[in-house]
């Protein structure tokens, strides 16, 4: 290999290296690839989402984690019901401008009146119908007399 | 980066709602999943309009939420009685 070839080949990296920093460069100088969401320059609706999405990844993990039907719906109900409700109250502050927020406004409403229903359903039947719960030893269950009611009135019902 | 880090965690909690769905030892276990896999559903679509802007989505929410809301009474009322209306 002669001194002039790897001279060319120097010079060649050197070029080389200085158009990719100025390739660099200029992407740096120019917008990053990344949609706008209507989330932006609204940080208080930012706190109210990340609540949300943390309170629904804790009913998550309860939902695995309770050892029985009524500790997750202990879980399942009242962390959705809070959690919901953040996230839409975020999207209504979010979309405050644009004809968002009534709309945001009415799920938030219905949610809020629906989940503790269909939570208290579901614990209802799985009552009525003797699901059986988690007991730890040395624990008095206080309404063992009421079960006995709630099964004889089944039928008529 | 907020909307983000919202999609990815709402991802999670779906995965492990569905194991319990799958895995639920009773049916009130893979009912309680239901229900919150429907309430997800609604918030996922929710942050989806937050995402792209397109404000329409949030009427696919409401009837998300209220058909979620029904399977769910009606799953209660036919696991409870065998039937759901008289």
């Amino acid at each position: 290999m002669t001194g002039r070839s790897v001279l060319r080949a120097a010079r060649f990296g050197a070029g080389a290296l200085g158009w990719l920093a100025a390739g660099t460069a200029q992407a740096a100088a120019t917008e990053p690839l990344r949609a706008p969401s209507a989330l932006d320059g609204h940080p208080l609706a930012q706190v109210l989402v990340l609540l949300g999405c943390v309170f629904l990844l804790a009913a998550a993990v309860g939902l695995v984690r309770f050892p029985d039907v009524y500790t997750r719906l202990h879980a399942a109900t009242k962390l959705v019901t809070l959690g919901g409700v953040g996230i839409f109250a975020g999207a209504a502050i979010a979309f405050h401008p644009v004809d968002g927020t009534p709309r945001v406004l009415l799920i938030a409403a219905f949610f809020f009146l629906t989940a503790p229903l269909s939570g208290y359903m579901i614990a209802r039947s799985a009552y009525l119908r003797g699901l059986p719960w988690h007991q730890e030893a040395g624990s008095v269950d206080d309404w063992q007399a009421l079960g006995s009611e709630a099964e004889s009135s089944l039928e008529e019902r | 980066m907020v909307i983000d880090i919202a999609v990815v965690s709402l991802a999670i909690s779906g995965v492990l709602a569905t194991y319990r769905v799958l895995r639920g030892p009773t049916w009130g276990d893979r009912v309680t999943a239901f229900d919150y896999l429907t309430v997800n559903l609604a918030v996922m679509v929710v942050v989806a309009a937050l995402r792209t802007g397109f404000t329409p989505l949030l009427d696919a929410a409401l009837i998300i939420s209220i058909l979620g809301f029904l399977s769910t009474v009606a799953l209660a009322r036919y696991l409870l009685r065998g039937r759901v209306m008289r």
